[in-house]
């Protein structure tokens, strides 16, 4: 047996090293599938919030609105008031205790990150929507576009923009968070440390590579975030061809700040 | 992407649905050596884990002989221990076999077969500290011990005279490491437990008890017993099968199981 933490540590990416990498891919592909499906949740219900509702419109369509808002608002509160472990617990074992419906490990995992990240996200989503200037849904009405149109192509991609370091940031915090998915049989990379630090009996050594390993997979991902945010902006340079009083003149805008 | 996940999603459970017809599920934590760990590499021994990598140890082996008496194929999944429970009553799981004790308040939930290990509580302990040469619980007084979250070590502490209860911790590393670093003076553990401990701390060692010297518990506290859901069919069955392995067996078995564990190699 080694005595030194880097003799141990060597021993154990020589014992463990595959298992290690299985664990962190599992965990990548749920952080992956949870936050993209929970970003995309999260747009859909900020749609459907920001509906405007003429108070003359008939009644039943009004009922349906109050009721639809009423409906989101409890989801968002119930799904990020508790916490995730437990809305595992109750999805994986629960449902097949009382509905009697087997849904596979991942299945579940994918399931309730995916749901959690969307009540999240949903707040993000609206308080983007709110730091777009209102003048923009006014244009947009003011041209013909219905409440969905105005929404896809003129405020979301604006919003989109200012929300992505926030979305980067539920990004890493479900990377980090799935980890509490060991309690429904999710071989992550959590539980695989603690297979090998129940095998060895060693834990700084293990749990100097899962954070390692946890810290690897965070900053790529920060860092892609990035590279995503900056394509989004656009070129820093943009030349207008011609004006109202000059048909010929190129000007040239430089945009301000990053 | 919603409808690409649907359709997995029928496909897996089509496919659990049809894995469903022979086999035996059984639960287990796979994270404690030599009752049941994981490992990287397939052997003869070891069981192959649908998540990842293979599950061998006494506990695997007990699997191993169930399932081929009762002419079932065996599937390990592997479970958090505080899972255990739920996955055993909702069906995810046929059966428990975990190093797990038929404790009082765990029957209330879940039914037990007859023990197929006894174990024999030791304190593990730093070498050179005040307690290493004690032979019964009174030498203990004052000493600052602790022991495994949710199992029946920790309550039996409560027997030592005047000692000083540590917070439980969640699993035997984190007991080592409170034990090395000096935050405990020692904790409760089965002796193959502490004698694989050692094996990895060569700066542990510990203390065992004649008869009568050390905790009294019931003998359904010191069993290890396979979990099963309240009037499972099964229980008979198993039973009869465990009756099949003699006192001798199971000690060999598990003389077989340290010395497969990867600690020995």
């Amino acid at each position: 047996m080694p005595t030194s933490f880097f003799g141990w540590i060597q021993l154990l990416l020589d014992k463990y090293g595959t298992l290690f990498l299985q664990g962190a891919g599992v965990t990548m592909l749920i952080a992956v599938v949870g936050t993209t499906v929970g970003f995309l949740i999260g747009l859909l219900v900020a749609i459907l919030r920001t509906f405007p509702l003429k108070f003359t419109a008939p009644v039943w369509q009004q009922g349906l609105m109050h009721t639809l808002r009423f409906l989101l608002s409890a989801y968002i509160e119930v799904f990020r008031g508790t916490p995730m472990i437990v809305q595992a617990m109750v999805v994986y074992y629960g449902a097949l205790q009382y509905l009697k419906l087997d849904i596979p490990a991942l299945s579940a995992a994918f399931l309730v990150v995916s749901v959690n990240t969307g009540a999240y996200m949903a707040e993000i989503v609206r308080g983007g929507i709110l730091s777009i200037d209102k003048g923009q849904k006014e244009a947009a009405v003011a041209i013909g576009l219905t409440h969905w149109q105005s929404m896809t192509s003129v405020i979301l991609p604006q919003a989109i923009r200012s929300i992505l370091p926030a979305v980067g940031n539920e990004f890493v915090v479900n990377i980090k968070d799935s980890s509490v998915l060991n309690v429904i049989s999710v071989t992550e990379v959590y539980f695989m440390s603690r297979s090998a630090a129940g095998t060895y009996l060693k834990y700084f050594e293990v749990f100097f590579i899962t954070a390692v390993i946890y810290l690897i997979l965070t900053f790529t991902t920060t860092r892609l975030l990035r590279l995503v945010e900056k394509k989004l902006s656009g070129s820093d340079f943009y030349t207008v061809y011609g004006s109202q009083s000059d048909h010929q003149v190129q000007i040239q805008y430089t945009r301000e700040g990053t | 992407m919603k409808k690409l996940f649907v359709c997995l999603m029928a496909l897996t459970l089509l496919f659990t649905a049809a894995a469903m017809a022979e086999t035996l599920k059984v639960g287990m934590e796979c994270n404690y050596a030599p009752f049941n760990w994981t490992q990287a590499e397939g052997s003869e021994f070891a069981v192959p884990i649908a998540a990842g990598g293979f599950a061998d140890g006494y506990d695997v082996q007990i699997a191993l002989f169930v399932a081929k008496e009762l002419g079932m194929d065996l599937e390990i999944v592997k479970t958090e221990w505080d899972g255990l429970p739920m996955a055993l009553t909702s069906g995810k799981v046929d059966a428990i076999i975990a190093g797990m004790s038929p404790t009082a308040q765990r029957k209330l939930t879940i039914d037990f077969s007859d023990f197929y290990y006894q174990s024999d509580l030791v304190i593990v302990v730093n070498k050179g500290s005040q307690y290493e040469n004690a032979t019964r619980l009174a030498d203990f007084e004052g000493a600052r011990i602790s022991g495994q979250l949710s199992t029946f070590h920790y309550s039996v502490i409560d027997q030592i005279p005047g000692v000083i209860k540590q917070t439980a911790l969640a699993d035997f590393p984190a007991l080592i490491v409170a034990l090395s670093s000096g935050r405990i003076d020692g904790y409760v553990s089965e002796r193959p437990g502490a004698l694989s401990a050692m094996r990895s701390n060569p700066n542990l060692t510990f203390v065992a008890f004649g008869d009568g010297d050390g905790f009294a518990v019931t003998q359904g506290d010191t069993d290890i017993a396979v979990g099963l859901p309240k009037g499972s069919p099964l229980t008979a069955k198993i039973n009869t099968i465990l009756a099949k392995l003699d006192e001798n067996t199971r000690s060999q078995m598990m003389v077989a199981a340290v010395e497969r564990q990867p600690l020995s190699e």
